[in-house]
């Protein structure tokens, strides 16, 4: 037999394999327990309660939803501009400002990157109360992080010459590398920004699940108390948002979207500025005595903790996040390689829109009624969110290319023709993509990981709930190293892709 | 007479306004050799493209095997053969992942995992390249590794080694040096069956060089999308082919 020789393909679907021990567990700790709930769960997907008290909720919260989404995403694009601009190589070549300031801005960026924005969340309301500024806040974060961070390595792009050649004419450094940032800002805002949008909404759900506010909340509290039909209602219209907004977003004229954005821009600046301040000050104001209360704590550490859980807690959480990845990169390539035909595709889409529109923490409350928590179901949980993003990408990018046609005409079948013609082909692309999507997945384990009583998620709930702050110093910094080293990790494999 | 294989009937193919095809007529017999002549977006290419299916928007009916093309079922396509003239490799694969490439729709499932993996039997890929002269070192190569006449070569035998029994070849002698066109046209042209790997009866194949004529018994030209002649081969004169160049 010839030696296995491995492509970007072939690696794309070998991680199925996870299933195995996946299946092992599962199928150990498989009961019938949740099996009238679970057809109750179904059967009121088909009939949610329509009422005045439930629409008027629905209204509210949908409101406070697109309100949170709204205001995190213009800070985050906003505050992710100027911390681009401060953290490119560019900006250090035009400026006085000395080379070590880039660095540590750089490195504060990827610190608050690595972080979760359930982790924030979950730290804000614990430190600061209930308030939807938290929600905000917590979003805005690692969101601002993430926008820096494609910010500056798009900048980094820009030719200095030109810059040069510019500030020659005008006589001015600095005005003249504002006038070269300007368009390839714009350029983001409008490829990866108005995306961040949906994101924003997504996050807001997934954060109200734990009573910040917006429709996550009212989606625990309907599923806490097993009122499925409710729960129908706010799902449905949460997916009624998202679908609008992709709708919106992808109807925006691109040709005029430059003056559509400064316009935005424009109009929206001056309420943004009074609303900045006003959170700015709210968070002020509390964070002083927060602030001498976490230092007093934090330096209190339990060297017991460290020796006795954290290990366990770390390794649950690497495992958690590989299993995770595993079924996220291998099912969407697998499935369209195993039944691609046109039914099958309709039911893979509205599989993927489901997985993507049910929060992970209620997908896992909903597994949870036929398995007991462990590592395996938490990892189908995150797995098959992420695999319903991956799938998406996948039947959206993936075309029809000459390839597929050539292998169509040899007679071979549409998923073989599919396959071996066009996913071959762009599969470095995908895989590039899919190690983006791990450092995500990474990050993503605090949201499951607090319900399915698994890693350093749960820990951190645990550590929280007890206000033990020495703990979640330590949870946060063990959460942030590991996410920093796969972050490198990931970035080295990228670079054996291109 | 002959088994008809290919029938066309009034074929017209329209294209931002133009005509690329326009009112084909034509029938293939079993056992013929054509090749189609004419000058360089003369409807060659289209003409090819229309026949294994891939241009669909067209007017007009076409019989492959006496069913028409749009009713052709995978099995049947098995017996349908093209080479590109863009070749359509897959460049992540080796040059024998490649040929195996085209027993895709002999084969099941499993095959197709064991030759992304490369695990399957390469005996009748291999045998197939040695047939088209390619070296025993390049078979494990990645097609990116390979010179513009090997890839060519690759690129055919991923159609014969499908063991169609039509061939339809667009250019398939670009990139190959003169001695090896003479040598694999001949081998095309050929009845006899070699390493027990069926080389098809009847082939259309289009090409430039006139001097590669020898051999086909029918030669086809083409002008601006019509047909201008169909000829046995020995009847071609100069004059004919001042009507096509």
């Amino acid at each position: 037999m010839n030696k296995v020789k491995l492509n970007s393909a072939s690696i794309s679907i070998i991680p199925i394999l996870v299933f195995i021990p996946i299946l092992i567990e599962l199928s150990n700790n498989f009961h019938f327990g949740g099996k009238t709930l679970f057809f109750d769960f179904i059967l009121s997907s088909l009939r949610p309660k329509i009422d005045i008290e439930i629409i008027t909720t629905l209204f509210l919260r949908l409101n406070e939803t697109i309100f949170i989404a709204l205001l995190s995403w213009f800070l985050s694009i906003s505050l992710g501009i100027f911390f681009g601009i401060f953290s490119s190589d560019i900006f250090y070549k035009f400026s006085k400002f000395p080379i070590f300031l880039k660095h540590s801005v750089t490195f504060f960026l990827t610190i608050l990157r690595s972080i979760h924005e359930i982790i924030w969340g979950l730290i804000l309301l614990n430190l600061y109360g209930l308030d939807i500024s938290m929600g905000i806040i917590a979003i805005a974060i690692p969101y601002t992080a993430i926008n820096a961070k494609v910010i500056r390595e798009q900048l980094e792009n820009i030719n200095i010459n030109n810059i040069k050649s510019i500030s020659q004419i005008s006589g001015n450094s600095f005005s003249s590398f504002l006038v070269i940032v300007w368009n390839p800002i714009l350029k983001i805002i409008r490829n990866f920004g108005i995306y961040r949008f949906e994101c924003a909404l997504r996050s807001t759900a997934a954060i109200g699940l734990f009573g910040i506010g917006g429709i996550g909340t009212s989606i625990i509290l309907s599923f806490q108390n097993l009122s499925f039909r409710e729960l129908w209602t706010y799902l449905w219209g949460l997916a009624f948002i998202i679908l609008a907004t992709n709708r919106i977003l992808k109807n925006l004229n691109i040709k005029d979207i430059h003056i559509k954005i400064k316009n935005f821009i424009l109009i929206m600046l001056p309420i943004y500025f009074i609303f900045l301040i006003f959170i700015i000050l709210k968070f002020f104001i509390k964070s002083n005595e927060v602030l001498f209360f976490l230092i007093k704590n934090i330096l209190q550490i339990d060297y017991n903790f460290i020796s006795n859980q954290l290990f366990q807690y770390t390794t649950e959480t690497i495992f958690l996040s590989l299993l995770a990845t595993g079924i996220a990169i291998s099912l969407p390539p697998i499935l369209l390689f195993t039944f691609n035909n046109q039914f099958m595709i309709v039911v893979y889409r509205s599989l993927s829109f489901l997985f993507r529109l049910i929060p992970p923490p209620i997908l896992l409350l909903f597994l949870l009624m036929f398995n007991e928590p462990s590592i395996s179901l938490a990892a189908v949980t995150l797995g098959l969110y992420n695999a319903a993003i991956t799938f998406k990408l996948l039947n959206e990018n993936i075309l029809k290319n000459k390839n597929y046609i050539a292998l169509k005409t040899t007679g071979a079948s549409e998923r073989l023709s599919w396959f071996f013609g066009s996913f071959i082909e762009q599969s470095k692309v995908y895989l590039t993509y899919c190690s983006y999507r791990a450092d995500i997945i990474f990050r993503e384990t605090a949201l499951v990981g607090v319900i399915g009583s698994i890693g350093l998620g749960w820990q951190l709930n645990e550590s929280l709930s007890s206000f033990s702050w020495d703990e979640v110093s330590i949870i946060i910094l063990v959460y942030s190293s590991i996410a920093i080293i796969g972050e490198i990790t990931n970035g080295k494999i990228k670079l054996i892709l291109k | 007479m002959n088994k008809i294989l290919v029938e066309i009937n009034n074929l017209s193919l329209i294209y931002k306004n133009k005509n690329i095809l326009d009112n084909i007529n034509f029938k293939i017999y079993e056992g013929d050799k054509i090749a189609l002549i004419g000058t360089n977006g003369s409807g060659k290419s289209s003409l090819i493209s229309v026949l294994n299916g891939t241009r669909k928007s067209i007017n007009g009916e076409i019989k492959i095997f006496n069913k028409s093309l749009t009713q052709l079922q995978n099995k049947q396509k098995i017996n349908i053969g093209t080479i590109w003239q863009d070749l359509r490799l897959i460049d992540e694969l080796s040059a024998e992942q490649n040929v195996n490439c085209g027993l895709l729709g002999r084969n099941n499932f499993l095959f197709a995992i064991k030759n992304l993996l490369n695990i399957c039997s390469f005996e009748k890929a291999h045998k197939c390249m040695k047939l088209f002269l390619l070296n025993e070192n390049l078979f494990d190569k990645n097609i990116e590794k390979l010179s513009g006449g090997e890839k060519q070569r690759i690129a055919i035998a991923r159609s014969i080694i499908q063991e169609p029994n039509i061939l339809f070849a667009d250019e398939p002698f670009n990139n190959l040096d003169p001695k090896i066109s003479i040598y694999i046209k001949d081998l095309l042209l050929s009845r006899k069956n070699k390493f027990h790997i069926k080389i098809p009866n009847t082939q259309l194949i289009s090409i430039h060089r006139l001097d590669l004529l020898r051999g086909f018994n029918k030669v086809m030209g083409i002008k601006n999308g019509r047909i201008i002649f169909i000829l046995n081969t020995n009847q071609l004169k100069k004059y004919h082919l001042k009507k096509i160049y």
